[in-house]
């Protein structure tokens, strides 16, 4: 508020800024829910022009673009309020956010249309998905495990990367039962969507993975959670599916698989 | 390949049109309250979160043919396309987290792009792998109609 109430007449103004954004009385009052929507909305439409006149450079990626700008956004005004980033976040946009944040409960169950789509695959192959998905996500757990103890990480970092593979909800629990920092993981799970999303593509066409469908929808489904679903989507019908039903079944198997994993490798 | 068969069947003898969108919302809306009523059951130890149940949930009413493509699909299709969009404000909740980032930020960073590509990499050439065993010890076909 430092600011705006430079003077008597930009208090007025800053007065009913704050009441808009909830960041009067020490921040505690829950905002107007239309400047996050707002906000999210612009960021994401920049990010989509952005991306269009660059010809689809990777960086320009929507949903990067709207991630990096909005924090950006955010961590500005809050300097112009004279608050902390977290602080704005939390009372300004997070109303509006939470709104969007919402639509990702049925956005989620959506994904079942894909998967019965290719129901024929599904029934022929059960038995490979969930073993594809068991084997390679213990592979997967021992080659992270041994890079975020390369990089340094300390025990906490190390299991808080290891229920990345499952979704948000899941995934923060279980990070918290085997000594990990919930709100890492849910970064990573966050930053997992983001990665997929910005080099999905590339990576598809670098690794060579879909030469084979169902492989390049379950590593996309496993790797990317629904944002990688629908990128697998865009690759086909198969790819659609089977990367709807590795969202499922790997948080399932993150669930059985990592606390004795955890146990094992000694982190708790 | 004949399971294909069936389901083109089922979307094409019917010519009904799509339901309305209001109904579809309803179906959708219906299964959400039917999830969290059915999530807070499981174990703390053993979570399932709400949107997970509700997909099981609509991929069992449709392969028991209770609920028909055309009643969710238009609904589906629409939320699925807004995917990226509704991501963004959990792109932007990190900006509350920017303090962990400062300490460890980094390294976190790095390794969650290697674990990112790795369950990718993995993953994938895993179900190939498997597919090809399929192929060549059990001698099945695995030819899938790509379109």
């Amino acid at each position: 508020m430092m600011i705006l109430t430079a003077t008597p007449h930009m208090a007025v103004w800053g007065k009913w800024l704050g009441d808009a954004l909830g960041t009067n009385a020490a921040g505690a009052s829950a905002g107007n829910a239309l400047f996050g929507i707002f906000l999210s909305l612009i960021v994401y439409l920049i990010g989509q022009w952005l991306f269009k006149i660059g010809k689809g450079f990777f960086l320009f990626q929507p949903l990067f673009v709207g991630m990096v700008l909005g924090i950006f956004i955010l961590y500005l005004m809050a300097r112009a309020f004279g608050t902390d980033t977290a602080t704005f976040y939390k009372s300004a946009y997070l109303p509006g956010g939470n709104i969007i944040f919402w639509f990702l409960n049925p956005a989620t169950i959506a994904f079942a249309i894909p998967l019965y789509r290719r129901n024929d695959v599904v029934k022929r192959f059960w038995l490979e998905i969930v073993l594809a998905l068991i084997i390679g996500l213990v592979i997967s757990l021992f080659i992270i495990y041994y890079a975020a103890k390369l990089f340094g990480l300390d025990k906490v970092g190390i299991a808080s990367m290891l229920p990345q593979a499952a979704t948000t909800a899941i995934a923060m629990p279980i990070a918290t039962a085997i000594g990990g920092n919930a709100a890492v993981t849910a970064m990573a799970c966050i930053l997992n969507a983001v990665i997929i999303y910005a080099l999905g593509d590339w990576l598809v066409k670098f690794f060579r993975i879909n030469n084979d469908p169902i492989g390049a929808g379950l590593g996309l489904g496993t790797a990317g959670h629904t944002v990688g679903s629908a990128k697998a989507l865009q690759l086909g019908s198969i790819q659609g599916s089977m990367a709807s039903i590795a969202v499922v079944i790997i948080s399932i198997v993150v669930d059985i698989v990592v606390p004795p994993f955890a146990t094992m490798m000694g982190l708790r | 390949m004949a399971a294909n068969k069936d389901v083109e069947k089922v979307d094409l003898a019917e010519e009904k049109p799509a339901s309305p969108i209001l109904i579809q919302m309803g179906i959708f809306a219906a299964i959400l309250f039917v999830s969290s009523l059915i999530s807070p059951l499981f174990p703390a130890s053993f979570p399932v979160p709400t949107p997970v149940i509700g997909l099981v949930i609509l991929y069992a009413l449709l392969a028991s043919h209770i609920v028909k493509l055309r009643n969710v699909e238009k609904f589906g299709d629409f939320m699925i396309s807004l995917i990226a969009f509704l991501f963004v404000p959990s792109g932007i909740q990190l900006a509350a987290s920017l303090d962990i980032l400062k300490t460890q930020g980094v390294q976190i960073v790095v390794v969650v792009l290697i674990a990112t590509i790795v369950l990718l990499v993995v993953v994938a050439y895993t179900a190939a792998f498997l597919i090809r065993i399929r192929k060549n010890v059990f001698h099945r076909n695995v030819d899938v109609d790509d379109d």
